[in-house]
C-alpha cells in the first residue's frame, strides 16, 4: 500500500489579464513507506509546484489544483487548512533548495529545532534541547551545543541545509519531500546529506520524494524515477532500467548530454537541440516535438498518453516513437 | 593547436606556455573600527599559486565554493589586484603593465561569466553589447567594420544575424551565454577565463555550450582557464586540472588521470563524492565522507591546510608542516607529505578521526555503499 498517492494532478495558475498557465498536468505517482521516488527534469518543468501542492503550500488565490493527492488514505486537496498544518511538520516534512526560505532568520537554530520537538513530539524544554543537540550531531554539524545558540546567518549554506534536515528529522516524518536539497551545496557536503537521507529512509521507513535535476543523484538513490517535461511525466521506470536503456527521447537526450567522470574523455557531447523554451502546448501534440530527433508525423497531431511500455513491464512512456531497444535485450531484462 | 600566433616568448621561459603564474596571492584585508578602519586580519583567498597554461590548451580549476577559484581567475586578469606574485602572459610581465599597455594587453585576455544575464545590461541590444569593446579598443575603421564584426561574432557562436537587434531578456539562458562568449571573442583574445560558464544553465543546454567552447578552441587556437565546481564538466573540457583547497593548489594532474587515480586525500574524497549517472556504478562505489566544512580562509589551519578534515592524517608533520606542491610522477603534482604512501596503499583512510584541538573539525568516515 502506498503512503502517498497522487492521481491526475493538475495545477493551473491564473492571473487577471494573462493567459492561464497549466504548470502541471496528468501527474500520477505513488510512494510507499521506505521507498524513494525521484522526480527529474529541467528548470520550470513543474517539480517544485508539484511538491508545493502536496504540502498544501500553493497560494490559495490564482492556483487551481485538480486531481487527487491522498496521504495514508486522506484526501489532501480538500483538507481544511488547520488539519493540513497539523500534518505538515509532523507527518509530512519538506526540505527546500534554499534553506533560508524555511528558517526564521531572527530565531536561533536551536530554538527552531526544539520548537518542532515540543510541538510535534510533546517534549519538555530540557528533553527537547537534548534531542536537538543530538539531531544536529547526527546531521554532522560539529560542536552542536554552540551551534544551537547561533542564528541562521551565522551558519554556512551547507550547515543551514543540515539544520533544516535536522528539523525535518526532528518529527520523524512519514513522508519527506526534498526539493533540490543539495543543489546549492558542494559535492562533499552533498555526499554527507544524501547519506543522511538514505539512512532516514532505511532506519525510519520514511517515504522520500527526491526532486532533482542531477541524474547522478537519482542513479544513486531512487527506487523509481519519473522524468518530467513541460508539466507532464514522460517516462517512469526503475532507476536500473531508466539508465540502462532509456526509452523516451528526452530521457536519452539528457543522459547523452552529461559528461561522465568515469568514462573516457574526448567524445563530443550530444546536446538536446533547442532549449526548454522551444516547447509546444500539449494540446497541439508532444511538447518535446520541436527538439526531438525521433519526431514523426503523429507527434504534432495529438498528444501522446502515458501508457505501459510495450517492451517492458513496469515501465511507462508518453511517446509515439520511443528509442528502439533491441527486442532481445528487452526480453533478457 | 594555434599555429599562426605562436611566437617564441623569449626570456628563457618555456615557449609553449602562454601563461605562467608564480606565487600569486590575493589577501583581502578584514577591517574593523568605528572612526578609523583598522586591519585586523586577512582573508587569504589565494595564497601562493603557481601554474602554467600551455598555448591552445585548457586548464581546469576545481574546488569547493569559497576556495578561491574565481578570485584566482580575476587576479590573473588583474580585475582584482594581486597582493603578491608574478603573472607572465606570452612573455610579458602582466603586473608591470600600466595605462595604455595594460589596456592593450587586456584585449588578449577575456572573461566569460557564470550568469549570462547578470553580466549583460538588460537595456543594451546585442549589437550594442558586442560593439562596445570594439569601440573602446578602436577596432577597425568605424561603423561598417563594427557591423561586419558583429555579424561574424554572431555567426561564430551560432546565433542568427537578426539576434543583433534583440535584447538579453528575449533569449534563453543558453543563447545569452552565447552572447557572453561572443563579447569575450570580440577582440580576438588569446586567453579566455570562463568562470562557471555552464552552471547556470539547464543540463540539456550545458552540452551545447561545452561543445561551442571546444569548437571555438579548435577554430581559433584559444587557450582557456575554466573555473567550475562540476568536475565532470571540467574534466571533459580540460587538458590539465588544478584542484584548489583554501586558496592553494593541492593537486595538479592531466585530466585523464585525475579520476582514475586521485593522489591528494582531498581529491580522493572529492572524486568519491561525485554522483555518477549509472546505478550500477553508484551501487559499488566506496564513498569517503568528509565532515565539517571548509575552514575560514581568514583563519587557515597551520601545517597542511587539509589536516583538519583529512581521513589520512598522520600524527607527524600534517598539523605543523606545510606540504609543498611536488611532482611525484611525471605530470602529477600533489601537496601531501604522504602522497606516495597513500598511493601505494600503505596508509588507509581512518574509519574515524577526531582532532579535539581543531574546532571546525568533524569526523571523516568511510562509507561503502
Ligand atoms: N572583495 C572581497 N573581500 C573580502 N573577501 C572576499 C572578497 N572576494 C572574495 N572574498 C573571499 O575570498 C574567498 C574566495 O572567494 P571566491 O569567490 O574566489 O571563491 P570561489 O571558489 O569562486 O567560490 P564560489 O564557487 O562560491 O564562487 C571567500 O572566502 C570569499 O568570501
Ligand atoms: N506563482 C506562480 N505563478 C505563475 N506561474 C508559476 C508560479 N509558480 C510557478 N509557476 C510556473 O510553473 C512552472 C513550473 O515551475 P516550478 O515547479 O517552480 O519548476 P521547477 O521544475 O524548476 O521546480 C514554470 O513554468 C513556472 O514559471
Ligand atoms: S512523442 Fe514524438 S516528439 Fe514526442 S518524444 Fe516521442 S517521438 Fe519525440
Ligand atoms: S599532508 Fe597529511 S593532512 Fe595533509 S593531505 Fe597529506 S596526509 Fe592529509
Ligand atoms: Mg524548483
Ligand atoms: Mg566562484
Amino acid at each position: 500500500m502506498s503512503l502517498l498517492d497522487v492521481r491526475d494532478l493538475s495545477i493551473v495558475f491564473s492571473r487577471r489579464g494573462r493567459r492561464d498557465v497549466r504548470a502541471v498536468d496528468e501527474v500520477t505517482f505513488s510512494v510507499a513507506a521506505g521507498e524513494t521516488v525521484g522526480l527529474v527534469g529541467e528548470s520550470g518543468c513543474g517539480k517544485s509546484v508539484t511538491s508545493l501542492a502536496i504540502m498544501g503550500l500553493l497560494p490559495k488565490r490564482g492556483a487551481a489544483v485538480g486531481g487527487s493527492i491522498k496521504f495514508d488514505g486522506t484526501e489532501l486537496t480538500s483538507l481544511p487548512a488547520d488539519k493540513m498544518r497539523g500534518l505538515r511538520g509532523r507527518d509530512i516534512a519538506m526540505v527546500f533548495q534554499d534553506p533560508m526560505t524555511s528558517l526564521n532568520p531572527v530565531i536561533p537554530i536551536g530554538l527552531q529545532v526544539t520548537e518542532v520537538l515540543r510541538r510535534h513530539r510533546d517534549m519538555d524544554a530540557a528533553a527537547a534541547s537534548k534531542e536537538a543537540a543530538s539531531l544536529l550531531e547526527r546531521v554532522g554539524i560539529p560542536d552542536p551545543a554552540r551551534r544551537l545558540k547561533e542564528y541562521p546567518h551565522q551558519l554556512s549554506g551547507g550547515m543551514r541545509q543540515r539544520a533544516l534536515i535536522a528539523m525535518a528529522l526532528a518529527c520523524k516524518p512519514r513522508l519527506l519531500i526534498a526539493d533540490e536539497p543539495t543543489t546549492a551545496l558542494d559535492v562533499t557536503i552533498q555526499a554527507q546529506i544524501l547519506e543522511l537521507l538514505k539512512e532516514l529512509v532505511v532506519d525510519s521507513g520514511t517515504a522520500l520524494v527526491m526532486i532533482t535535476h542531477d541524474l547522478g543523484v537519482v542513479a544513486g538513490m531512487c527506487d523509481s524515477v519519473h522524468v518530467m517535461y513541460s508539466g507532464r511525466i514522460v517516462e517512469r521506470a526503475s532507476r536500473w532500467e531508466l539508465f540502462e536503456a532509456p526509452r523516451h527521447p528526452y530521457t536519452a537526450g539528457l543522459l547523452a548530454s552529461v559528461p561522465r567522470l568515469d568514462q573516457a574523455r574526448g567524445e563530443k557531447l550530444e546536446p538536446i537541440p533547442g532549449s526548454p523554451r522551444d516547447t509546444i502546448p500539449w494540446t497541439q501534440g508532444c511538447a518535446f516535438a520541436p527538439r526531438c530527433r525521433n519526431r514523426i508525423e503523429s507527434c504534432t497531431q495529438g498528444a501522446p498518453e502515458l501508457v505501459a511500455d510495450k517492451l517492458r513491464p513496469d515501465h511507462d512512456l508518453r511517446c509515439f516513437n520511443p528509442i528502439d531497444v533491441a527486442e532481445q535485450e528487452a526480453v533478457t531484462l | 593547436m594555434s599555429t599562426e600566433k605562436q611566437q617564441p616568448a623569449g626570456n628563457g621561459r618555456d615557449a609553449e606556455n602562454l601563461l605562467s603564474v608564480r606565487g600569486l596571492q590575493v589577501h583581502f584585508p578584514i577591517k574593523k573600527g568605528i572612526l578609523v578602519d583598522r586591519v585586523v586580519g586577512h582573508v587569504k583567498a589565494v595564497d601562493g599559486v603557481d601554474l602554467d597554461v600551455a598555448k591552445g590548451t585548457t586548464y581546469g580549476l576545481v574546488g569547493e565554493s569559497g576556495c578561491g577559484k574565481s578570485t584566482l581567475g580575476r587576479a590573473i586578469l588583474r580585475l582584482i589586484e594581486p597582493t603578491a606574485g608574478t603573472i607572465s602572459f606570452d612573455g610579458v610581465d602582466v603586473r608591470a603593465q600600466r595605462g595604455e599597455d595594460m589596456r592593450r594587453l587586456r584585449r588578449r585576455m577575456q572573461m566569460v561569466f557564470q550568469d549570462p544575464l547578470a553580466s549583460l545590461d538588460p537595456r543594451q541590444s546585442v549589437e550594442s553589447v558586442l560593439t562596445e569593446p570594439l569601440r573602446t579598443h578602436g577596432y577597425g575603421n568605424g561603423k561598417a567594420d563594427h557591423a561586419k564584426r558583429v555579424r561574424e561574432l554572431l555567426d561564430v557562436v551560432g546565433l542568427p544575424a537578426n539576434a543583433a537587434g534583440r535584447y538579453p531578456h528575449e533569449f534563453s539562458g543558453g543563447q545569452r551565454q552565447r552572447v557572453g562568449i561572443a563579447r569575450a571573442l570580440a577582440l580576438s583574445p588569446d586567453l579566455i577565463i570562463a568562470d562557471e560558464p555552464v552552471s547556470a544553465l539547464d543540463v540539456s543546454i550545458q552540452a551545447q555550450i561545452v561543445n561551442l567552447l571546444e569548437e571555438l578552441q579548435e577554430q581559433l587556437g584559444l587557450t582557456y582557464i575554466v573555473v567550475a565546481h562540476d568536475l565532470a564538466v571540467v574534466r571533459h573540457v580540460s587538458d590539465t586540472i588544478g584542484v584548489m583547497y583554501l586558496g592553494a593548489l593541492v593537486e595538479e594532474s592531466p585530466s585523464d588521470d585525475l579520476y582514475a587515480e586521485p593522489l591528494h586525500p582531498y581529491t580522493i574524497a572529492l572524486m568519491s563524492a561525485i554522483p555518477i549517472p549509472d546505478p550500477k556504478v553508484e551501487e559499488r562505489r566506496e564513498r569517503i565522507l568528509l565532515t565539517g566544512d571548509l575552514p575560514s580562509p581568514a583563519n587557515t589551519p597551520p601545517g597542511c591546510r587539509f589536516h583538519t578534515r583529512c581521513p589520512f592524517r598522520q600524527p607527524k608533520r600534517c598539523a605543523d608542516e606545510l606540504p609543498a606542491l611536488r611532482e611525484i610522477r611525471p605530470g602529477r603534482k600533489v601537496a601531501c607529505h604522504y602522497a606516495e604512501d597513500i598511493a601505494a596503499g600503505h596508509i588507509r583512510p581512518a574509519e574515524s578521526v577526531h582532532d579535539p584541538a581543531a574546532t571546525e573539525v568533524g569526523t571523516p568516515t568511510v562509507v561503502a555503499s
